[in-house]
């Protein structure tokens, strides 16, 4: 039997005095599709920066895969792809340099222009990110989900700052992802959308401790 | 570590308090030795006498910084609280025996070499070190998360460590007006910076010992009100979807 | 399932490279930081010191590698700043290379920067401080590079702590130049022997202490240099 794609126990993250997870248990089997709700600052993006292992559980353990968080993060980040809140794009280069950088460290080869034109960007392909707009910068970071390799997505708050057609393009993205297998943590602020697929499951987090606030019936 | 109720308790255990009479009286005979009883020297006469103890409380501090990097190496290789505890105790220590040796320098700069700093090869490689330590202080300062302080700052205290040979060898290359070596001295007087070598060792050694125990104390009650402050609600739900 | 192949150690640090060089050539914000600082550093100074052409020939190399240090800390500085909008730095630890080679990719292209510069400021400070350097440019040369990388090396792993703090512009020089006093001492003293005394012997002495520093170092950064990225 494979490892869950997710396994946390007794997951403990301060910072300084406070205990933003605060004993937080979760095992999730791959393939699931979570949205983690959560007012701001409750540790939705602390919950996904430990699972991609940007962030070091102050104690209790934690596997990714069935690899360990502190041990084995590199094979971690061979598999999983997250996108930020604030989408990671470097301002200097065009969308195209940023999206051949990303692959190229991630050892892919890809087609820029097909992928820039997936996510709507075909145009500005060979214009700096300087001149982009939130919603573009945006949607250049969701470009980074089609890198052919992941198994996991982390995703903060993906719909922000798009308009309702760059919405749309999240909606497709996580139908899709269903359709692969892809395990998707998905931390979000707005209404359930028509368009995306219905979650596995709804977790919230408050007061450092998660909970489950709506289970699909299967 | 070792399993003494003394250190659970929170009084000092006794091998460490007959360890600080120990140390305390080879002080004190190391200094009678230093002050009274060893032969007036020829050039320098009186002022020499300092040399005992800053040639020792020098050589101590040098090979601290070693120790304090070593106790960092633990902080990153296993992380156990005790480490960072010893690290900081040892960084503390070696700070102090620094700023001893630089102030002692001084002192005995002016009358001999007639300036309070003559940029000598010894007295500005302890200066370069006493520099580098503080920097370990200043970064721990600065970063907020403990576990994070504690690993980058250890981070810190190997990067000073692996300047001491490097900067040993560029200050000696860079100028040297420093005062004859121990090796030069005649008999009677190597014995006498023997015994305070021994002295030097012991007091570093002590208070490193009663600082680590105070840290370990420290580190136990701030855990145990971690504990208490988030253990209300013990039983965490287990979420499997 | 599949996974990513990630790059390879060296092609890492060449994709980081190129694209701190390609993020410089267009926004040419070290260029112009760090050229015009140097520069300046290198006429006060002439001033600060009496204008006195003796006084200047023995204090040039010192001069020239203080205008350099303080460079380092600009693009040591830079490098790391360029990393900070748009949340770059965290989604740049995201990707499956070890974080030594995002700290080696840097060093090479701070290298980069420091080395033009000092071959840029040299024949400056030849004019301004009236120096003779005869025969002896390839060794004078190579005390440029090591000296540039040493600093590139100290500079670029402690920029790396200090970018996200508040006080960053006077806190990286402060923990950086006291770790590289040993290569400014072998640095300034190579150069003082080839400028003026022609001792070989003597600056080969420094240059080997220059070597020591760099392999010391550019061993010990490398390893250890993922705990400062780490949260």
């Amino acid at each position: 039997m494979n490892a869950p794609a997710v396994g946390l126990h007794d997951a403990v993250k301060s910072f300084g005095r406070e205990a933003v997870l605060d004993g937080v248990n979760l095992n999730i089997a791959e393939g699931r599709f979570i949205v983690l709700r959560g007012g701001n600052g409750t540790g939705k993006t602390t919950l996904l920066r430990v699972l991609g292992t940007r962030l070091r559980l102050s104690s209790g353990t934690g596997s990714v895969f069935g690899f360990d968080l502190i041990r084995q993060p590199g094979e971690i980040r061979r598999r999983v792809i997250q996108v930020s809140v604030a989408g990671g794009s470097y301002p200097m280069l065009t969308a195209a340099e940023n999206l051949g950088f990303a692959a190229r460290l991630y050892g892919v080869t890809v087609d820029a222009g097909a992928v820039l034109e997936r996510v709507g960007l075909a145009q500005v392909g060979g214009k700096l990110v300087r001149t982009f707009s939130s919603g573009m910068k945006k949607r250049l970071a969701l470009a980074r989900l089609l890198l052919p390799g992941a198994r996991m997505w982390l995703l903060d708050e993906p719909y922000t700052t798009l308009d309702e057609d760059g919405r749309e393009l999240v909606d497709a993205l996580l139908n899709e992802a269903r359709q692969r297998g892809l395990t998707v943590i998905m931390a979000t602020h707005g209404d359930a959308r028509p368009g995306a697929p219905q979650p596995d499951a709804v977790l919230q987090l408050d007061g450092g401790a998660l909970s489950v606030l709506q289970r699909r019936e299967s | 570590m070792a399993s003494n109720s003394g250190k659970s308790t929170g009084t000092r255990p006794l091998w460490l308090t007959v360890l600080g009479f120990v140390t305390l009286a080879a002080f004190l005979v190391g200094a009678w030795y230093a002050l009274v009883m060893a032969p007036t020297e020829v050039t320098q006469q009186e002022l020499f006498r300092i040399t005992y103890t800053h040639a020792s409380v020098a050589a101590v501090a040098l090979a601290a910084t070693i120790l304090t990097a070593v106790f960092g190496a633990m902080v990153l290789w296993r992380g156990k609280p005790i480490d960072d505890v010893r690290t900081v105790a040892a960084a503390e220590v070696t700070t102090v025996f620094l700023a001893v040796t630089v102030i002692g320098g001084m002192i005995y700069s002016k009358p001999t070499l007639g300036a309070y700093w003559a940029w000598d090869a010894r007295i500005t490689l302890s200066g370069i070190m006493l520099v580098l330590m503080v920097g370990y202080f200043v970064v721990r300062g600065m970063i907020g998360d403990p576990l994070r302080a504690a690993r980058v700052s250890a981070v810190v205290a190997l990067i000073v460590a692996a300047g001491a040979p490097l900067n040993r060898a560029a200050t000696s290359m860079f100028r040297t007006v420093h005062p004859a070596r121990s090796a030069d001295m005649p008999a009677e007087l190597q014995f006498v910076l023997i015994i305070n070598m021994v002295a030097a060792l012991l007091v570093f050694a002590w208070f490193f010992l009663e600082r680590a125990r105070l840290g370990a104390i420290e580190a136990r009650l701030e855990a145990e009100r971690e504990g208490l402050e988030a253990g209300s609600s013990s039983v965490k739900e287990v979420v499997n979807v | 399932m599949e996974a990513f192949r990630g790059a390879g150690d060296l092609r890492a640090i060449g994709v980081i490279l190129m694209k701190d060089l390609r993020q410089e050539l267009r926004s040419r914000t070290v260029l112009t930081a760090t050229v015009f600082f140097a520069a300046v550093t290198l006429v006060i100074m002439g001033f600060a010191v009496g204008g006195q052409p003796d006084v200047l020939r023995v204090v040039a190399p010192g001069v020239l590698w203080v205008a350099l240090a303080f460079a380092g800390v600009i693009t040591a500085s830079q490098s790391w700043v360029n990393e900070l909008e748009d949340g770059a730095l965290e989604q740049l630890t995201m990707y499956p290379v070890p974080r030594a080679t995002l700290y080696l990719g840097k060093v090479l292209a701070n290298w980069i920067y420091l080395a033009a510069l000092a071959i840029l400021l040299v024949p400056v400070t030849v004019v301004l401080y009236d120096v003779q350097i005869g025969g002896r440019w390839p060794l004078l040369f190579l005390v440029l590079l090591l000296g540039t990388l040493a600093f590139s090396l100290v500079g670029t792993f402690y920029a790396a702590l200090t970018v996200t703090l508040r006080a960053r512009e006077s806190l990286l020089p402060l923990l950086m130049f006291p770790i590289i006093i040993p290569a400014l001492l072998a640095a300034v003293g190579a150069s003082t022997e080839l400028m003026y005394f022609a001792d070989t012997v003597k600056a080969f002495d420094w240059l080997q202490l220059l070597v020591a520093f760099v392999l010391a170092y550019g061993v010990l950064c490398t390893a250890v240099f993922h705990f400062l990225v780490e949260e």
